[in-house]
């Protein structure tokens, strides 16, 4: 059973002070949402939209909105931030898909430099480490992991070519990625 | 201020990435991804880790077993190939090219019926190499390896024999030998 456990009361807290602030920008509150929502609107359109500039655009689109939104007191629940960034994305991704060009107009109206310039990157992995680790991984799991990652293929059709069920795959794939991260840690505690 | 413990793992994080949800369940992800940190900072890793296993593939350091349809996809990509197709104790004169990205190997072989198969790599210099339980489809009828590339590039000249060995509990059985005379490019 999955316990969606969640973690508004930061940006609702935040949110609420810029609601507070009414038309005034309290930039640098402003610039603390930003960096908290915008990795989450990222791989939310990365999932999406399967294109890292596509990706960025929409998490631009819904900072931009959520901002204008709090700013005017549109958004009349704060705590509720999550949700309408989320629902702001929905109907983007949807907006974008349709052709429609929503963000050249909604941009002209916000300031560019207000939005996080990056995400934070994870740490950079050891890729001598991470060679020997894959060369380690038993046959199966390597296999399984390549077409997986290559272009990021469900269980479903890697279990097809493979001659497998989805779930044996699904199987075969965290063991590989457990062993591989194992093999990737032991590393860095030796190091 | 509360906060609740996400239990969320990675492979259901994992599963919704690659779209395997049934679409009310990735709603619920998505809602969650959208409010839960910790959540996107885990995924973001996993998808670097996945990045550099595609990097790490795409510049030929380590070698793998995949179905042809696999190989397919490479091609479509723009990857240069240069495949050999063996039949069981079947020969060949190979190399890889400066512009090749990877060599393919297609061991023809009756794979009907094998419950596990390994593969035996012997190298006149380098010694024996063995494969344990490699993936295949028996309906298939060939093995395709893709060997490490920058292995191959760093080769002489050299002979090298590959076995397909199909494994049950109580014995092992050769299903075909090949044999690769390789040289390195001029």
């Amino acid at each position: 059973m999955v316990s969606f456990g969640v973690e508004t009361d930061d940006d609702a807290t935040l949110a609420r002070r810029i609601a507070a602030g009414g038309s005034t920008p309290d930039t640098a509150t402003e610039s603390e949402l930003c960096r908290r929502l915008a990795p989450r609107i990222r791989l939310y359109g990365l999932k999406h939209l399967r294109s890292e500039a596509a990706a960025r655009d929409l998490m631009q689109d819904v900072l931009v909105l959520l901002l204008e939104q709090l700013r005017s007191g549109a958004l009349r629940d704060p705590s509720q931030v999550a949700s309408f960034a989320l629902g702001s994305a929905r109907q983007l991704v949807l907006d974008r898909r349709r052709g429609e060009r929503r963000r050249a107009r909604i941009l002209e109206a916000f300031p560019i430099d207000l939005l996080p310039g990056a995400d934070p990157a994870p740490e950079p992995l050891d890729t001598t480490r991470l060679q020997y680790c894959l060369a380690a991984l038993p046959e199966r799991e390597r296999s399984v992991l390549v077409m997986t990652f290559y272009d990021d293929r469900p269980a479903d059709q890697v279990a097809v070519e493979l001659g497998l069920t989805a779930g044996n795959v699904r199987v075969i794939r965290h063991r590989g990625l457990e062993r591989l991260r194992t093999c990737m840690h032991s590393a860095e505690g030796t190091a | 201020m509360t906060r609740t413990e996400c239990t969320m793992n990675r492979d259901e994080l994992f599963a919704w990435w690659l779209g395997e949800l049934d679409s009310a369940t990735e709603e619920r992800l998505d809602a969650h991804v959208f409010a839960c940190a910790d959540c996107a900072v885990r995924l973001t890793a996993l998808l670097a880790l996945g990045d550099a296993i595609r990097r790490e593939t795409l510049s030929g350091s380590f070698g793998f077993v995949v179905p042809a349809a696999f190989v397919g996809r490479l091609h479509a990509a723009g990857l240069r190939l240069r495949e050999y197709t063996l039949e069981p104790g079947g020969s060949v004169n190979c190399t890889i090219g400066p512009g090749d990205d990877f060599v393919v190997s297609h061991l023809h072989a009756p794979l009907a019926g094998v419950p596990r198969l390994d593969v035996i790599l012997d190298d006149p210099t380098l010694g024996r190499f063995r494969l344990d339980d490699v993936p295949f489809d028996p309906q298939a009828g060939a093995l395709t390896v893709v060997p490490s590339a920058q292995f191959l590039r760093s080769l002489g000249v050299t002979q090298q024999r590959m076995r397909l060995i199909a494994v049950t509990d109580a014995q092992e059985r050769v299903l075909g030998e090949y044999t690769f005379n390789h040289t390195p490019s001029s």
